[in-house]
């Protein structure tokens, strides 16, 4: 019953005028963020981090903020997919597949409004999902040592290899590079300075910030040079805006399934929203069998990604807040936000800093709830800013990571360290090599290694503590069959392949 | 996939390299059994092995329907967009923010297929705009640089 009482206050907190402003702002911003070609949920996220600490928001007002930007953004993505056929991002590459038919059809507006109701109920369900778990998992999260803390690490980035699929190695170098990378600066415990070629400026390691934008934002800016389009003509969104009753009641057990299925999904520290919708889709379109329209705008093939997409964002927060563990490339930034105010998530933080988590947790609800209460009146001026130009896009995009950069240190060689970042990052990403194992790698790199470390101070040396406790023999168990996973696939699919060649 | 290879070569240089930088790293007094130096030695020695076996056997690059083969114009335009935001980094403080975000933001749009008229009017509008917005309202301090005289 305690948990019921925390929620209560923790919607005390969200419920403030001041914090209910915040949410409004946080997800207007989101969605117009999520809407420009190119920025997604790690763009907007990260470029309001040194905003929020600029604008000296208490530390519970700025998660709020971030919280109701990493929604706002998801929502945002959904719009152009829908009404344009191109997703925002990855994840949102489902919803094009029977979105778009839809608003062809003439139902744009109900597809976006159902599309926006799927997404609250994959949210209220995980959100109820992460009220049940969350603390139960905070308990048992006290139970990990360093060494546990180290194992559960190696597990999150051998499992964003594994659930990457393809290029499980690309991912694995991606990773290592992050986590090569967050060791440069001084180091905590001998004061050494690593890798920082004797400029004052890396003392302190590269800067979040810097790494992010300039991965993505910088990268991302270059990229679009390649499409030479201007602006697009989206389909308009004309007549009925709501979905009816029947609609709703016709999609409502793919809800349910999809929003625990995406729950799942999402807290599974790696899979995230891309996997989750994905999975979705392909579980629905399977279950319904010939009486689906699947592809040409059946209403389930678009509720099902959505539902999952909504209960995966919120789910992706469960091992951030519990274990400290973010599982995808959001969370991620999100987990750099709280280190700037000095907050750890971890099990501990459910004990010392309830109000934070309650109140995180209560104002996605909230940012839920205001996304479908937006979304009627507002489409026709969001479907507005998708025409806008590259040209007058990109300049600005610029110079807003350019301030964002500079906000954290006043220093100019923040901001070429960006620019050669962005450069590394835009051959990377014309290589093939995913972007944000990279970054979850970066954020992870200083935990494992201070975990590492402690765990070795414990043992003096014997490293046989990496595998001493039941937790983390598990662990290393899940952790090798995640290794062997990929192996497997592609194994099997070239003895499939040969097949193929011996029958013909 | 020679790309690949020499991608793969070149940052397995950087490897080794930073591997010889890392080697002398030890703490003067410890009291820790692994010091500062083997955390990043093992992420350089898997990257290293990771990156060898990538270099052997390159694998196919995916490549999205939307997405063309670079060419030498595009390679141009990304040339000369990396040198923009490097003008920009550089002007930054000393032409100040308002200054150098037209001096660059103007050439970039027109590197993005703006015409000039309206290039120059949006980003000028945009970047005093900005500086009112970050400076003014937000307190994110910005250098003024040149048009330091006209304030007061």
């Amino acid at each position: 019953m305690d948990t019921l009482g925390y929620l209560g206050q923790g919607f005390g907190v969200a419920l403030s005028p001041y914090n209910l402003v915040t949410a409004l702002c946080g997800t207007l911003i989101g969605t117009v963020v999520g809407l420009l070609p190119g920025l997604g949920p790690i763009n907007g996220v990260a470029l309001l981090i040194p905003i929020a600490f600029a604008l000296g928001l208490p530390p519970e007002s700025a998660l709020i903020l971030l919280a109701a930007v990493y929604l706002g953004c998801e929502y945002g993505g959904r719009i152009s997919s829908i009404l344009l056929n191109i997703p925002g991002e990855a994840s949102t590459v489902m919803t094009t597949l029977d979105g778009y038919p839809m608003a062809r059809k003439g139902l744009a507006g109900v597809a976006l409004s159902l599309s926006a109701w799927s997404s609250f109920i994959g949210a209220l369900i995980a959100t109820c999902g992460m009220v049940l778990f969350a603390p139960l998992l905070a308990k048992w999260a006290i139970a990990f040592g360093p060494a546990e803390y180290f194992v559960l690490m190696v597990f999150a980035i051998v499992c964003l290899g594994g659930m990457a699929g393809d290029k499980p190695l690309k991912t694995f170098i991606a990773a290592l590079i992050g986590l090569f990378l967050s060791g440069v600066g001084i180091d905590a415990n001998s004061g050494v300075y690593r890798f920082t070629g004797d400029s004052v400026h890396l003392a302190d390691g590269i800067q979040f910030v810097v790494l992010v934008l300039g991965l993505f934002s910088i990268s991302e800016i270059l990229l679009l040079l390649e499409k030479t389009h201007h602006g697009h003509q989206a389909v308009k969104a004309t007549g009925r805006m709501m979905f009816n009753l029947k609609e709703a009641a016709s999609v409502f057990v793919v809800n349910i399934r999809c929003g625990v299925l995406g729950f799942i999904m999402g807290v599974l520290p790696g899979a995230g929203a891309t996997l989750a919708s994905a999975v979705a889709y392909m579980t629905e379109k399977r279950m319904a069998g010939a009486s689906g329209t699947f592809g040409q705008g059946d209403k389930r093939g678009l509720a099902a990604p959505e539902t999952a997409i909504g209960a995966s964002c919120c789910g992706a927060l469960v091992p951030m807040l519990t274990l400290g563990v973010p599982g995808s490339g959001t969370t991620a930034v999100m987990i750099g936000a709280l280190t700037l105010y000095n907050i750890t998530p971890g099990p501990l933080l459910f004990q010392q800093q309830p109000d934070i988590v309650w109140g995180l947790i209560a104002s996605l609800f909230i940012a839920n709830v205001m996304l479908l209460i937006l979304n009627i009146p507002m489409v026709r001026i969001f479907t507005r800013i998708l025409s806008i130009p590259n040209w007058t896009l990109v300049p600005v995009i610029a110079i807003i990571t350019a301030i964002g950069v500079y906000a954290v240190h006043a220093t100019t060689f923040d901001l070429f360290l960006m620019i050669a970042i962005g450069i590394f990052g835009y051959i990377l990403r014309k290589l093939d090599f995913p972007l944000s194992p990279l970054l979850l790698g970066f954020i992870l790199g200083g935990l494992m290694e201070q975990n590492l470390r402690r765990a070795l101070s414990i043992s003096n040396g014997g490293l046989e503590i990496l595998w001493s406790s039941p937790i983390s023999l598990t662990v290393w168990a899940l952790t090798i069959v995640m290794l062997t996973l990929p192996v497997v696939r592609i194994w099997r699919k070239r003895s499939l392949q040969r097949r193929a060649l011996a029958d013909v | 996939m020679i790309l690949q290879r020499v991608f793969a070569l070149t940052l397995l240089a950087a490897c080794a390299a930073l591997a010889v930088m890392a080697w002398p790293y030890q703490a003067a007094f410890s009291y820790e059994p692994v010091g500062p130096r083997a955390f990043p030695l093992l992420m350089l020695g898997l990257m290293g092995a990771g990156l060898l076996y990538l270099a052997i056997r390159p694998t196919a690059i995916v490549r999205k329907d939307d997405e063309p083969e670079l060419d030498r114009d595009t390679l141009r335009k990304v040339g000369l967009c990396v040198l923009l935001l490097l003008v920009f980094a550089s002007t930054f403080e000393s032409l100040g923010f308002i200054v150098s975000s037209i001096l660059i933001g103007v050439p970039m749009a027109r590197l993005y297929g703006g015409r000039w008229l309206p290039s120059v009017m949006i980003i000028s509008l945009m970047s005093i705009g900005l500086y009112w917005l970050f400076d003014r309202v937000m307190e994110v301090p910005l250098p003024l640089g040149l048009l330091t005289v006209l304030e007061n």
